[in-house]
This record gives C-alpha cells, structure tokens and sequence, in this order.
C-alpha cells in the first residue's frame, strides 16, 4: 500500500450548517442513480397500466359502449390508468427505501450535515420526477391508441392533481417503509394501498354507479379527487366526475374543491411521513 | 465546555423502551490529534456510545460535544465536523466508488476542485485508485472498508469515529487497515474515536483507553499505564476445577483485586505476589494446578480483572 503525501487537515466544509437547498438536489439525484439503473427500472412498472390503456381500454369501450361513445369510454377509463401508476409507482419507490435502510447508505445520510427531512424530500422529488415521465409516455400510448385528449389551460389542473397524488401515495409508502419490517410485509401490502381503491374512485365507472353508501366513501378518497381533476384537465367530459363528487355546477369551483382536498391530504401526509422517519431514524 | 478536547462525554446514559440501560453514565475527554479507543465485548454499549455522539442515538441524559459544539443543540454543525465508519457496510453497493465519494462530498459541502482533489490522493494512498469506478457490489470486504475509511476522510473531518472497523475481516487485511489508519492519521492530524472488542487494534492503534462493561467505564489510560496496572508478569494457572471462587483464593492469600477466574483457568498478578506462593495457596485449599504458565500481561488480562469477563481473542 502506498503512502502518498497527503496535505494537512483543514476543515474543508463551507460552513457548520449546511442549507436544506444544498441537500436536495444531491439525495434526489442519488435515489434517482439508485432507482434508474437501467432502462428496465422505468418500463416495469409502466407495463401494466400501458397494457390497460391499450388494451383493456379499448377492449373494454367495445363492450360496454356504443359507437358513439367507443372513445369517450376509451379515453374514460385509459386516463384512469394514470392512478393506478402513480400509486404503484410511489409504492415500488418505498420498497427501494426500505431496502436501502437495511443495506444501503441510509446511516451515512442519517450522519451527513444536513437536515433530516431532506432524505425523506429528496425521495420525493425523485418520485415526481420519474412518475412525471411515466405519465408522459401513459398519455402518449393512450393517445396512440386512440384516446382524445384536449390541450388547454386546464392541463394545469390536471397536472396539479397529478403532483399531489404523487405527495399523498409517497408519503405513504414512506410511512409504509418505516412501519412494516420486511419486504415481504411492504410487498403484501401494494395491493391494498395501489390497486383496490381503483375499483372505487371512478376508473372504469363513475362513482355514481356505486351503491350509495360506496359512493359516498369513494369520495373520502384522495384517487377518487385526483381522477376528476384529470378528466377536468386533459378531457372533454369537463366536471361530470367534480359533479359526481360535489353535485354542484361551477366547474371551476368543484374543481379547486378537489384540488383543495387533495393538497389537505398532501399537507399532512408528508408531514406525517417527515415527522415519523426523523423521529425513528434515531433510536 | 474547552476546545482543547475534541470529543467531551459528560454522564452520557441511554436507557431503551423495555427499561434496558445500555450506557450508565459514560463521560470521559478527548484531546485534539488523538486515537482514543473504547474497548469492551459486544453488548458493553460501545456503539450506543459513539451513537450518541454522532446523533445516531438521542442520549436519555448527559451532554456531548464536538469540537466545541453540543451534539444535542447544534446537530447539523457537529455532523459537519465529523465522520463515522460504521461496523456493517454503509454503501450504495449498487454505485461505484467514485460515486459513493462523490455523494459523501456533496453532501458535506465540500468545494468541487477541492474534494476531486482529495478523492484522487486519498484513493491513491489507501491503493483504491483502479477500482474506483467499479460499482461496490464487486469490492471484497477490504476494499469496501478502505472506501468506507476514505470516504470519512474526504471531509477533512477534526473527529473520525471507527466503529469496530475491522470486525470479519482476515487477518492480513486487519493489517492493512491499522497501516492505513495510523498514516492517515498521521498525515492528518484527525482525532480518532475507535470502538475495538480486538485487542492488537487497542494496543496498536490508540493513544488511550476506556474499558467499558455493562454500559459503564470501569478504566480509562493509556494502554502501557493499564498493563502496568498488572505488574511484569502474571501466572497463568490451569486447575481441576471450572469457576473456582475467588473468595476461596481470598481465604488461601491471594488477593481478589489481582485476580481472575474464567472457567478452570486462573489468571493472578504477580505484582504483590510470587509464583510459589500463588500455587501453595492454592495447593492448601485443595486444588490441583494441571499448568502454570509465567507471561506478560495482555489486556485481556486487565479486562478480566476489571469486570470479571473475557474480551474474545484476536485473530492473532
């Protein structure tokens, strides 16, 4: 082993404390590193909900409408397949954080001069940004398929919605991952927290066509907020599924109704998931 | 508190849920540019100790502080200024080298030029240079270790914690690592806080020592001062029977405080006491000596005497 001359030690840190805005940047791009290795990292999980936009979409509308209303359902039920990706997506992101807290570089982090909701914030930007892109490339197969979407301001609705169901379900899978112990137990609980409240929150039918009781309850969920706020932003159908949640009129209003909804629902989810993970990651 | 020390423990206790008290009121302080070690068996509260002065672990009470900062006040400052090498492997395996240093870079701030800088000399001193851009997954244990010690250093941190850095490894690699450590210190004038259940690791690599058993600090000099403690020579007797009670030597003449017994071997200081004398004590209470052995003390010697328990041996 060489021994190299080495210069004296002087601190070399810039200062004590190091600002949260300097962590950031640093742990999303290393979970992103961490979670996109390949290719095959970002495909997987799009494979289902692809599959349902191009396939199960189409084959679905051929039964269920009539020819006038093929690409209405079509594009009902393909945009749809938005929230079962981004609840799947965020979910798998919290198993890559649970292995990483049992092998990987967690404790240096839990080390580093910075602060501790950064590692929990920094997870989350990676989350947005590789659903984002997901998303992306759902809405363009859709469309190859033959769903119509509409382009207008209104997009920011949709995209507004889509960024806090991102909040809610990685918050989630953040407290998922410090709670239940093993991958296996993380890995039993996806069906529960990605796919069943599919069923309920207006994807391949509106809400209204539930028993009463279930209509009700679907509109408790954060999905249910998030999938009008899509059919509001990128479709044609406008506010009937707002209506179907409020039962009001003004689109606009039931709209930020919704999105209000879905923000509470970020707001503490994320400070839930922050205020557990700093609490536990010291013992 | 001084900035003479380093690392100052004042009465550190950690009591986990379920009532188990891990450390009982540690304090103990640390000059600037030394190796300072803990030593105790698994279980002692070594870890939970360096826990708490790395936050790691909230102290139940007692006060730490790093390089004038207190741990509990000024988290973020005090991590700036120090570094850990965990016992398990803290890598993103998945990474290579180069990426693993990087993140550590970043994250404590350090200037670009500088930190490549450092990168490059630090790889080249510890021999890691052609492997830096494999992904860790491919590294033996050595070589993960020595990533780990460099990427502690890249920081240019005042304090280092060790937290039993050679555990699983083989002897020769053992080696290696006190050499790289000791250079490195050297070189940098970093203090170090070493936890060890080794004994040639305590011995070789610090300057003092805390004995630690059942979460408390039982001895705290220099490695020499406590082997003096027992004298030139001990006796090391083999007998007929396991656990013989020292208060049966007691009634023979041999002294408690000199002595000790794990299974049916007897270990006594020869400091007050000779060799003949040892075995006729002995020898009038009716036990039979198989052997007896005259050597220089080691530490295990002085943690038996100490607190009655045994540190496992070397891989010497």
């Amino acid at each position: 082993m060489t021994t190299a001359t080495l210069t004296p030690t002087r601190p070399l840190v810039a200062s004590a404390a190091t600002p949260r805005v300097r962590a950031l940047p640093v742990l999303t791009a290393r979970r992103l590193a961490l979670t996109v290795r390949s290719p095959r990292a970002l495909l997987v999980p799009l494979l289902g909900p692809v599959m349902f936009a191009m396939v199960v979409a189409p084959a679905l509308a051929n039964t269920v409408s009539s020819p006038a209303g093929h690409a209405r359902y079509m594009t009902f039920v393909s945009l749809a397949t938005a929230g079962l990706l981004i609840p799947l997506n965020c979910l798998l992101f919290g198993l890559g954080v649970l292995v990483d807290r049992r092998s990987g570089a967690m404790r240096e982090l839990l080390v580093a001069p910075i602060r501790r909701q950064s590692i929990v914030l920094g997870n989350l930007v990676a989350a947005l940004a590789v659903t984002a892109l997901q998303i992306a490339v759902l809405i363009g197969a859709a469309a190859l398929r033959g769903a119509t979407f509409v382009t207008s301001s209104r997009v920011l609705w949709f995209l507004a919605g889509g960024a806090l169901l991102v909040v809610v379900m990685y918050s989630l899978a953040e407290v998922l991952s410090i709670r239940l112990g093993s991958p296996e137990e993380y890995t039993g609980s996806l069906p529960v927290f990605a796919i069943v409240p599919f069923f309920f929150a207006g994807s391949l039918y509106p809400i209204t066509s539930l028993p009463h009781w279930l209509a009700d309850a679907a509109k408790v969920l954060p999905l249910t907020h998030a999938l009008a706020l899509f059919r509001y932003g990128l479709t044609t159908q406008g506010g009937q599924a707002l209506h179907n949640i409020w039962g009001m009129t003004n689109d606009t209003a039931m709209a930020l109704l919704s999105l209000a909804v879905l923000a509470a629902y970020a707001v503490a989810a994320l400070a839930g998931a922050v205020r557990l993970f700093t609490k536990t990651c010291t013992s | 508190m001084s900035t003479e020390f380093a690392v100052e423990a004042q009465s550190l206790v950690k009591t986990y849920p379920g009532g188990v008290e891990a450390v009982r009121g540690i304090s103990f302080d640390v000059r600037r540019g030394e190796s300072f070690g803990l030593l105790g068996p698994n279980g002692a509260g070594k870890t939970t100790t360096i826990g708490m002065l790395t936050t790691a672990v909230t102290p139940t009470s007692g006060r730490a502080v790093l390089a004038g900062r207190d741990v509990a006040r000024d988290p973020v400052g005090s991590r700036a200024i120090s570094s850990v090498v965990f016992q398990d492997a803290v890598v993103d395996a998945p990474l290579t080298g180069r990426q693993n240093l990087e993140l550590h870079l970043r994250l404590w701030g350090v200037a670009r030029s500088e930190g490549r800088r450092r990168l490059e000399e630090l790889g080249t001193a510890v021999g890691l240079t052609d492997i830096l851009d494999r992904a860790v997954a491919t590294y033996s244990g050595g070589e993960r270790r020595r990533l780990e010690i460099i990427r502690a250093l890249l920081s240019a941190p005042q304090v280092l914690f060790l937290d039993e850095p050679t555990v699983g490894l083989d002897t020769r690699v053992r080696h290696d690592l006190f050499d790289v450590v000791t250079t490195l210190r050297e070189r940098t004038g970093v203090t170090v806080i070493l936890t060890t259940h080794y004994l040639d690791e305590a011995e070789r690599l610090c300057d003092r020592l805390a004995v630690i058993d059942n979460g408390a600090l039982v001895a705290c000099d220099t490695p020499a001062a406590l082997l003096a403690s027992m004298g030139p020579e001990v006796l090391e007797l083999r007998v007929d029977r396991a656990d013989l009670p020292t208060r049966l030597l007691e009634e023979a003449g041999v002294p408690h405080r000199h002595t000790s017994v794990v299974g049916s071997t007897v270990v006594v200081s020869l400091a007050s006491i000779t060799a003949e004398e040892v075995t006729q004590a002995l020898e009038r209470v009716g036990v039979l000596v198989m052997s007896a052995t005259r050597r220089r003390p080691t530490l295990d010697d002085v943690y038996l005497r100490l607190t009655g328990a045994q540190l496992r041996a070397s891989d010497n």
